[in-house]
């Protein structure tokens, strides 16, 4: 047993020697989590603002004016400049210049002291789905605003104006934004981050360590010595788990401290369950190696394997929710999914050992199981 | 350079590259798996969310609100729990992505002219859904409130020019296909040369008569047919199977592709050089993409940065890579309104491959 | 040999049949051998004989297709962890980690086969200072030189004191004086109770070797001590120096009574039917040619003993 654990040691101690010296492996390796971080959860929104718009004001009236003022006020538009013709928008458009028109016909003050209606024209570029369906919504809003408060204004300006219209009330949305009031996008990313930078220590590890075994043909001296092959998954597993929770540590401070990440939930559980992530993440970068013939393919396969699949379908950044049925089934058969659950449940939910517990016990399977197939593939792999 | 040297220098990579069957197959293989992972789950269009409604006031007022709703595409009512105690473990086991309250009094306060709130409650621990939520909600309630057409006003007709459908996957595919490109091109060209400087093949190569521009050129090519082979094959099926519409000319999308490989080609040639050991390089080819996908505007939004970052943004190539193929392909652009990013994909070209070009000479002679 | 069963049972090998390919290549095509407890025991043949893969069955590093081996006293297919404690085995391509010091390398694999701390400090100290390395401590592996580097494996293979080293090749590529040194250390060990196989296709090295095996082609051909190997080779070995050794050679094959000639470096082998005039008629057969040779009557070798083994093989 003294033995076993010695021999253990000696791998983790030289696993580090390898890569202190190494000092721009390990840089990037401990640096790339934390610029990733921080570019993630610095640029990346889901809000969907300042939306590049141009106005085509035919009219050029005070009212017209008032009106396009409207969409500046919003927030959500912000009007990048002028045209003067269908072809001036056009070409905006394909530029990339605007995604929204608004055309204000000549004539419009004139309608609006008549009492009646002007055509107004908003054109939307699909390119963007998302804003334009969004930008749709609120040019819907913004104009039934307006032309409630126009009403009101005429009726109270023109004597004798027919009061067809219904004076019923008007309804307004009362939004409660629950676990992430300020719906700040980077909240919302962080807790799935740390994750997603897991499966990026994974990948680096890949290209590393079995593969120099088998380029310097130490395996062989290895295979003569009593080390057993569950010493040595172990001991090549134990190092990269302190560099993924150094790289967590670092990500989660930052998180706290400059993007104000709350902690509401238990730090056992997420201790717990980080632990057994790692575990089944590093299990899996070792069964690539061992399964790919050359350094590239592992390289790859890690890339297409272990990190797309954790980046895409953990929910992570895209809703779960939102994907067809079959893809919602195949997300379970990563890791990821149920870490980023326990994460943000944790993180933001305040979720404590009652509520994540299917995912953990999920967890325990994978390391379990990970391992065990990396044990027994690398010993498949030694005395050919 | 000589002709037949060449021919050489690229057999011999065929050669390697058909030693390695798992490699090829793999090279194949990615395009599809990313296909499906990002045209089905980036693409996804959010609609059908989840909603539970709550109905307080119960009037016919509150029931053509709650009607509305049902009505809308955006929302799929699933629960209509009688309080909001209900609504925690709910939105807890992700159940509902949001709820609709409709508090008591409402059709009274309607009937006295006042405005009268609707609640709606999201999760923000999905930010996306959330504000793409509210939006929808918005939506449905100004319909709700639209007025007769009587009195002034400005009656607004939306029109969506380019994807009428507003189907995401539109826009994706396009993007994609620049996307696969470049993680296959960076790959394995960053790859290239350190394996040789690792073997120390490199070496005997040069004491050949083969001159550094035949071995940059003979590295490249065939890495630059297999990677167009790819984008070829990630076009078509893409297209097809997503059924994605086209509308743009061939030529703006192959100049656009053309330009934006040799960037690459540039980008991971640059990688090889400056790495000493195929783990560095990995790791590089690593810190390079994954800025690259999120800042370029390939999944997140540009316009949705903050506005430090924006001028960031145009000193990647994807970024205009990707105005060309959504231009091409999305809204029919051609060459002269493409002509900006276009060019800027090749200044980025003759620059980095410059670059790539110098320091070969100097890297390799050590 | 026909060693009695008691002797058989304190032998350190004992091969039986064995057989290994590699796809169409039969690397190991039936190999029985015996080695002795104590012995220097040479392996020698070409390029491409089998001698690694040999080897490497006996150190239970690759798993043969067929036959077994007994390797201090336990079978390599059916219990190759009670064979690795008592082997070192030396592979042909270096095997240490370029990155780690000579220290750090040879702490990690003793650590690994269960040297305890105060025996490691002390093998090292003992073992490093004897091969003249105890200054290089600190130096990178991947920057020593050829000897050393085969020094540093061959040390790191001796920290748990093993009963039978298996050395694959260890002196190729290294420079003749640190080839010596090398051999030194073997007789040493040697004399101490190790019993060492070595694969080598040094002709010379040979002659240092207790018992030497021919491999050819997957086939032990010929074994047994170096003398008793000589003594195979029929006649006489004559040496012949010439300006021209290419045209002393062609001279010489034709001879009267001259079973093989063949190019040695510079020098003309030439294997005659036994006679003691034999050197004196054959430089003078040589000279009427006008070819300004010398010949000499010399010892025979194992350069010769394998020479003519394999022809007479073939």
């Amino acid at each position: 047993m003294r033995a076993s654990a010695a021999r253990i040691a000696a791998l983790v101690r030289k696993e580090f020697t390898h890569l202190f010296r190494d000092p721009r492996s390990l840089a990037l390796v401990l640096l790339l989590p934390v610029v990733e971080l921080l570019l993630f959860a610095w640029a990346i929104s889901f809000d969907v603002r300042e939306v590049p718009t141009i106005i085509w004001d035919a009219d050029g009236s005070a009212a017209s004016r008032a009106y396009v003022q409207q969409y500046a006020a919003g927030g959500f538009f912000t009007v990048k400049g002028s045209a003067d013709s269908y072809d001036d928008i056009d070409k905006a458009f394909e530029r990339g210049q605007a995604r929204v028109a608004v055309v204000v016909p000549a004539g419009f003050q004139r309608a609006q002291d008549a009492g009646l209606r002007a055509d107004v024209q908003v054109l939307v570029d699909g390119g963007e789905p998302t804003s334009a369906r969004m930008g749709e919504a609120y040019a819907l809003a913004l104009n039934q605003r307006y032309n409630a408060t126009s009403f009101a204004s005429w009726v109270a300006r023109t004597p004798g104006a027919s009061v067809d219209a219904p004076t019923t009330g008007v309804l307004e949305p009362r939004v409660r934004t629950w676990y992430n009031p300020d719906r700040l996008s980077s909240v919302f990313l962080i807790p799935g981050l740390v994750v997603v930078i897991i499966m990026i220590v994974t990948v680096q590890q890949t290209a590393v360590t079995i593969v120099r075994e088998r380029d310097q043909h130490t395996a062989e001296q290895m295979l003569v010595s009593p080390l057993s092959h569950t010493e040595l998954v172990v001991g090549k597993l134990l190092p990269w788990t302190v560099l993924a929770f150094v790289d967590m540590a670092i990500v989660v401070g930052l998180g706290m401290g400059l993007f104000e990440l709350p902690m509401r939930g238990s730090w056992a559980v997420l201790a717990a369950g980080s632990v057994l992530f790692v575990f089944a993440s590093l299990a899996i970068g070792l069964i690539i190696s061992s399964v790919t013939p050359s350094p590239e393919t592992a390289n790859i396969a890690a890339i297409m394997v272990a990190f797309l699949p954790s980046f895409l379908l953990s929910g992570f950044a895209f809703p779960i929710a939102s994907m067809p049925p079959v893809l919602q089934a195949v997300t379970y058969a990563f890791p990821a999914r149920e870490m980023v659950t326990i994460s943000r449940g944790v993180f933001l939910k305040g979720a404590g050992l009652a509520d994540v517990w299917t995912e953990l016990l999920q967890l325990t399977a994978y390391a379990v199981v990970a391992v065990g197939v990396a044990v027994r593939l690398y010993g498949r792999r030694a005395r050919r | 350079m000589n002709g037949k040297r060449l021919r050489l220098l690229i057999w011999k990579e065929f050669l390697q590259l058909r030693r390695d069957p798992l490699f090829l197959r793999l090279a194949m293989a990615m395009p599809i798996i990313q296909l499906v992972l990002f045209g089905y789950v980036v693409a996804a269009d959010v609609t059908n969310l989840k909603t539970a409604v709550i109905d307080l006031d119960r009037t016919p007022a509150s029931r053509t609100i709650a009607a509305s709703f049902a009505a809308s595409d955006y929302f799929n009512i699933v629960a209509r729990p009688d309080g909001e105690d209900a609504l925690r473990p709910l939105l807890d086991r992700n159940e509902i992505a949001l709820a609709i309250v409709i508090p008591a009094g409402t059709q009274a306060s309607l009937e006295r002219g006042e405005v009268a709130g609707i609640g709606i409650v999201v999760d923000g621990s999905d930010s996306s859904t959330a504000s793409v939520g509210t939006s929808y909600a918005s939506r449905v309630i100004a319909g709700y409130n639209a007025l007769p057409d009587a009195g002034p006003g400005a009656k607004a007709s939306v029109r969506v020019v380019f994807n009428q459908s507003l189907r995401t996957v539109n826009t994706m595919i396009p993007g994609l296909i620049a996307t696969i490109m470049m993680i296959s091109v960076l790959a394995i060209m960053s790859q290239a040369v350190v394996k040789e400087r690792e073997r120390g093949t490199l070496e005997q190569m040069f004491t050949t008569p083969i001159s550094r521009g035949e071995y940059l050129v003979g590295k490249v090519v065939p890495y630059m047919v297999l990677s167009g082979v790819q984008a070829l094959f990630v076009a078509t099926i893409g297209t097809l199977w997503f059924r994605v519409p086209f509308y743009g000319s061939v030529w703006v999308v192959l100049t656009g592709l053309l330009l934006f490989m040799l960037t690459n080609v540039g980008m991971g040639l640059l990688i090889s050089l400056v790495s000493r050991t195929r783990q560095q390089a990995q790791q590089m080819m690593m810190f390079v993409m994954l800025p690259t996908m999120i800042l370029s505007g390939f999944i997140f939004p540009i316009e949705s940065m903050p506005d430090a970052i924006k001028p960031f943004t145009a000193a990647i190539p994807m970024t205009h890579a990707l105005v060309v193929m959504r231009g091409a392909f999305v809204k029919g652009a051609g060459f002269d309104a493409l002509a900006t990013p276009l060019l800027a994909l090749a200044g980025f070209a003759v620059a980095i491959f410059g670059l790539a070009v110098v320091l070969m000479r100097r890297r390799l002679s050590e | 040999m026909t060693d009695s069963p008691a002797q058989q049972a304190s032998d350190a090998v004992v091969a039986s049949e064995l057989r290994r390919s590699f796809g169409a290549v039969k690397a190991v095509d039936g190999v029985s051998l015996r080695v002795p407890r104590g012995a220097i025991f040479g392996l020698l043949g070409p390029d491409g004989a089998g001698k690694s893969t040999l080897i490497r069955m006996l150190a239970t590093v690759l798993a043969p297709d067929s036959g077994d081996a007994t390797v201090a006293g336990a079978s390599v297919t059916k219990r190759p962890d009670a064979v690795t404690p008592r082997i070192g085995y030396m592979s042909q391509q270096f095997c240490m980690y370029p990155d780690l010091t000579v220290a750090e390398n040879i702490d990690f694999f003793a650590v690994l086969r269960g040297v305890d701390k105060p025996t490691r400090k002390r093998r090292a100290a003992e073992l490093l200072a004897s091969m003249g390395m105890a200054q290089f401590t600190r130096r990178a592996a991947g920057r020593l030189s050829g000897g050393m580097k085969q020094k540093l494996m061959l040390t790191s293979t001796l920290m748990h004191s093993p009963e039978i080293l298996l050395l694959d090749e260890p002196t190729t590529g290294v420079d003749p004086v640190s080839r010596r040194e090398f051999w030194t250390i073997l007789a040493e060990l040697q004399r101490a109770g190790t019993t060492v196989v070595v694969a080598t296709p040094y002709m010379d090295e040979a002659e240092r070797c207790s018992h030497v095996a021919f491999m050819l082609s997957g086939q032990i051909t010929h074994h047994g001590t170096p003398a008793e190997l000589k003594a195979l080779i029929p006649g006489v070995l004559i040496e012949v120096d010439a300006p021209d050794p290419r045209q002393a050679l062609a001279a010489a094959s034709g001879a009267p009574g001259v079973r093989s000639a063949h190019l040695l470096g510079d020098h003309v082998r030439v294997l005659s039917d036994a006679d003691a005039q034999a050197p004196e008629r054959l430089q003078a057969l040589l000279r009427a040619q006008g070819i300004e040779a010398t010949a000499l009557a010399i010892e025979p070798d194992m350069e010769a003993a394998f020479s003519y083994l394999a022809e007479a093989a073939s």
